[in-house]
């Protein structure tokens, strides 16, 4: 595999068809509120299928372990996601001016 | 991002299903009357299941032709369920209500013996795939880790 040097930020920008500042806060946002989305989907579809089995509905067992699984890792992946994005927040507040 | 998970979840699901068809062989272990044909009962046949790869679907072919790779697999699914063919056991039994003039009785084609086996199959595979999860599960948790 050939491996290339990393770009300078400028061209990455130019790559992602980001101008300016706001656009990108913008895209991020929109992408925040995807993944978010994502996330609630999956809870609901993980209690969906919990309410399923308990009214008796014939459903696998090993269905409602996965749904809650993937609900769970797609919760730990935001919780991640938001941790760094506090962690960037709290450095610049602690910056000196 | 799930699809491992997701070839697993195909996976245990067959794994049930064979389970079921074990069950309804070992209940039936002695069943003289599984179905009326012509007026004469005829025994319990084995039942079989058929495992067949998960077709890949549309968007698997175009990946595949667009990037020139072959795909990861989608999974196992239960193809059919099948009779077995081997003949019923004659058991001379006499005494029994549907024993024919000379004193024998038509049994089921199942062995208990080989049901246990399947039975050890099906419960090992379906432990292996759950072990295939967790690792899969493992691989992510390990992966919201990097940088911590």
């Amino acid at each position: 595999m050939e491996i290339t040097g990393v770009s300078s930020l400028n061209s990455v920008l130019k790559q992602m068809d980001i101008s300016t500042p706001a656009e990108a806060q913008g895209k991020f946002s929109t992408f925040l509120k995807d993944s978010i989305n994502k996330v609630n989907n999956a809870q609901i579809e993980s209690d969906k299928v919990t309410e399923k089995m308990i009214n008796g509905e014939n459903v696998d067992l090993h269905t409602v372990m996965i749904t809650s699984q993937k609900a769970s890792i797609l919760l730990d992946t935001t919780i991640q996601v938001r941790n760094k994005a506090v962690e960037a927040y709290q450095e610049i507040m602690r910056m000196q001016v | 991002m799930f699809h491992g998970l997701n070839t697993t979840a195909t996976a245990l699901t067959s794994q049930r299903l064979r389970m079921d068809v074990i069950s309804s062989n070992m209940a039936n272990v002695d069943t003289t009357r599984g179905k009326l044909v012509d007026g004469e009962w005829v025994p319990y046949t084995r039942k079989q299941v058929v495992l067949q790869q998960k077709d890949p679907g549309f968007s698997s072919f175009l990946n595949i032709a667009m990037n020139n790779s072959s795909s990861p697999g989608q999974g196992v699914k239960v193809g059919k369920i099948v009779k077995d063919d081997t003949p019923f056991d004659m058991v001379y039994d006499p005494e029994h209500a549907d024993a024919n003039e000379d004193g024998y009785v038509a049994m089921p084609n199942v062995d208990p013996l080989r049901e246990m086996v399947d039975l050890m199959s099906a419960t090992r595979s379906y432990e292996a795939n759950v072990t295939v999860f967790n690792a899969s599960k493992g691989m992510m948790m390990k992966a919201l880790e990097i940088g911590k």
